[in-house]
């Protein structure tokens, strides 16, 4: 009787112990076979989808390879920037890599790897232009306002900088604008910039923001957070990094910095 | 272990070859009284196992890695005050006097101190090829920055100035330097904490489940052994119709009492190493990050004066890091400054802030712990008023108001504010180390005594009835 008593004992105990290593390892992406990686569709050098459905860009490459690290597969979908969170929080997509900003807004959702890059914000003029060299020379130039970003604001509003505003749906459209000389200078992400760079566009290279581009991942995934880290630091370290950055934005002339930026840290 | 605690079950089923032992009395006393010895030497050694990895939990926490941890920690404060001390010197001036000298002798402090930080942290990088590289890395750049900064220095001297912006040579070579520290060497030696951290954690996750398993067998093997203590009572005492088994009792009594003390001495034991790493260690980390930041924000305030072409970018550095180490909304420097000044005062009343000072905010635990964070709030936020004083200066062209404002007190006075809130943290940490060494202290020694004890005590028990049938 005792004995049968025991044995239940040592079978109900085994069996908790199990569930809660397998619960642990169900929470956390390692535990998957392959991974759901949102990207952007509409980003030029960073995330683009092309005819075929197939993605292309910084960001996928750089998703690419920390799922390599990881050992697993990665699948891309679109990810539209306002739904970053939840997709994340439902569990739907398990890291978002889509010129994400880190920010102490979004940290109270999700968490963060890395960042793999600091982008800054800068400033895109006519390659003939000769009179600006930083973001305080757009001083009484004609300054495109993209509908629903905030980058504008940093220079009007927060530098106090006196522009013009012209108005446009998207960068692209911004682009073609500064090309025809409708406005005089584009000012956002340089990454997002150096996307958009032809020949007779130059970039100032007047970094005056810090945008820190992370990789998305479930609030409490700390294995997962710390795995993607330690693959950006390798990525760093065996030159990839260096070689996506020039391959997709180095002849845009713009100043790339090949060092590993200053992680978040997951906890 | 699921395997063997079974078979040592009371009464085991009689097989074939050893049934005839087993019909007769005198072969079943000595198979019982071989099963409860059994089973109070597997009780001892599941608690020797259990103990083990308290001890091991406690020693990486508290008296290993733990502390190498926050010491890493200190090469980012180290590496970053240098950076702002050679900007000192550069923005002091020839008539910089004394404070110029001062600036110069912390620089070589704190060159030492980063030394020796960069030595524990290569420890702590043993056995991790990626961790070990990165050590490297700021070793090298280290060497190339310290070059910089000498060559800066030189040109400084040569060609001396009022406070403000040095010349454009000195200020082209410290451009480089600043740029290799802060792009270069101070995110990696922030990831080489971060990266410790992470062997801290694992150490703890896998110590302190062990001992929460190891506690659930413990009792399990406590319970095993006082059935099988319980079952060869019964036996002797219906078989031989006698009075109790005093020694045989006194037995069952060792291992109750073992069983029980064990439960809660790992049970103490974990829950001391839950504190050490909660309320001690996650916040020493924390705080040392801030600190980190907070200095090389001092250096964004000197960087901000030295360098007029990137005024901006170091203004807008120095309003991420503020916002990193308390984040209120506010785009600009002139909201945030307005968001601290409403903020602040509210605490501990109301704390809506995130960043550092947030997550500290949300997990008080400790007595005194409120009132020191509000003290550092307090101070930050006088900080971050001079800090404003300081950009009004320079803007309206006062330069060496503005150097005199930027090298001001109220940074110091602040610093030694977040000093004190970090060692209350520390002393939770090296109490609650303590307090799980005491609790295991003396059980290596006490745990195979009392289950020799309880093995005895169970041979005197049955000794006289098995001389009833010589």
């Amino acid at each position: 009787m005792a004995a049968r008593r025991v044995t239940a004992l040592v079978l109900v105990g085994a069996v908790a112990l199990l569930s809660a290593t397998a619960c642990g390892a169900d929470s956390s992406i390692l535990g998957k076979d392959s991974l759901v990686i949102g990207v952007k569709p509409d980003q030029p050098g960073l995330g683009m989808k092309k005819a075929e459905g197939e993605f292309v860009g910084f960001d996928v490459d750089v998703a690419a390879y920390i799922a390599g690290k990881l050992g697993k597969n990665a699948r891309f979908v679109e990810t539209p920037s306002s739904v970053r969170e939840k997709v994340l929080m439902d569990g739907s997509v398990d890291l978002v890599v889509a010129t994400y900003s880190i920010t102490p807004e979004r940290k109270t959702k999700v968490a963060f790897g890395g960042p793999y890059y600091v982008a800054h914000q800068d400033t895109l003029v006519r390659g003939t232009e000769s009179a600006v060299d930083n973001v305080r020379d757009l001083k009484g130039r004609k300054l495109c306002q993209v509908t629903g970003s905030n980058s504008w604001r940093r220079v009007k509003e927060e530098r106090k900088i006196a522009v013009k505003l012209v108005e446009a749906a998207s960068y692209s459209e911004c682009v073609s604008g500064l090309t025809a000389g409708r406005v005089d200078a584009v000012s956002t992400d340089d990454l997002i910039l150096a996307g958009f760079a032809t020949a007779d566009l130059k970039i100032v290279n007047a970094p005056f923001t810090d945008e820190r581009y992370g990789v998305g991942i479930q609030a409490g995934d700390l294995d997962g957070c710390e795995a993607v880290n330690k693959a950006i630091t390798e990525m760093y370290q065996d030159g990839t990094a260096k070689k996506l950055l020039e391959k997709w934005f180095g002849k845009s002339g713009l100043a790339l910095t090949f060092t590993v930026p200053q992680f978040e840290g997951c906890g | 272990m699921a395997v063997v605690v079974p078979a040592t079950g009371p009464a085991p089923a009689p097989s074939p070859p050893r049934a005839p032992r087993l019909r007769t009395v005198p072969g079943r006393i000595r198979a019982g009284a071989g099963a409860a010895v059994l089973a109070v030497g597997l009780l001892s050694a599941l608690m020797g196992v259990a103990l083990g990895h308290a001890g091991d939990g406690l020693r990486a926490i508290g008296h290993t890695a733990g502390p190498q941890v926050v010491a890493t920690a200190d090469l980012y404060f180290a590496l970053s005050d240098m950076d702002a001390q050679v900007a000192t010197v550069l923005l002091s001036g020839a008539e910089g006097g004394p404070g110029r000298q001062a600036a110069l002798d912390r620089y070589d402090q704190r060159r030492a101190q980063a030394d020796s930080a960069v030595l524990q942290a290569a420890d702590l990088a043993r056995g991790d090829p990626t961790g070990q590289l990165t050590v490297r890395a700021v070793l090298d750049g280290l060497g190339r920055y310290e070059r910089l900064a000498a060559r800066a220095l030189l040109l400084d001297e040569q060609s001396p100035h009022a406070a403000g912006p040095p010349s454009q040579q000195a200020l082209d070579v410290y451009r480089q330097a600043t740029d290799l520290m802060r792009l270069d060497l101070l995110p990696k030696a922030y990831n080489l904490t971060l990266d410790s951290g992470t062997v801290v954690r694992h150490a703890y996750a896998a110590e302190s489940s062990a001992v929460l398993a190891g506690r659930f067998w413990v009792m399990l093997g406590g319970a095993v052994a006082l059935a099988v203590l319980v079952a060869l009572q019964v036996f002797l005492v219906r078989r031989f119709r006698r009075a109790t088994n005093p020694a045989l009792l006194a037995a069952t009594v060792v291992v109750g009492v073992l069983t029980v003390a064990g439960v809660l001495v790992l049970q103490r034991a974990s829950d001391e190493m839950r504190t050490a790493k909660e309320d001690g260690f996650d916040s020493v980390l924390v705080l040392s990050r801030a600190r980190a930041i907070g200095n090389s924000l001092h250096g964004d305030e000197s960087r901000y004066l030295l360098d007029p072409q990137r005024a901006d970018t170091y203004e807008q550095v120095y309003l991420d890091k503020s916002q990193s180490l308390l984040y209120v909304p506010g785009g600009n420097l002139d909201k945030y400054y307005a968001a601290v000044d409403e903020t602040v005062p509210a605490f501990p009343g109301k704390s809506d802030f995130l960043g550092f000072y947030g997550s500290e905010a949300d997990r008080v635990t400790l007595p005194g712990q409120r009132e020191a964070l509000a003290e550092v709030l307090k101070h930050y936020q006088q900080f971050q008023r001079d800090d404003r004083k300081m950009r009004q200066f320079a803007t309206a062209g006062k330069n060496s108001d503005a150097v005199r404002q930027a090298m001001g007190t109220s940074f110091g006075v602040y610093d030694d504010a977040l000093v004190e809130l970090t060692e209350l943290r520390r002393q939770a940490f090296g109490d609650a180390v303590a307090a799980g060494d005491r609790a295991i202290d003396g059980w290596n020694l006490l745990v195979p005594g009392a289950a020799l004890a309880a093995a005895l005590l169970i041979l005197v028990g049955v000794r006289p009835r098995l001389a009833e049938y010589r």
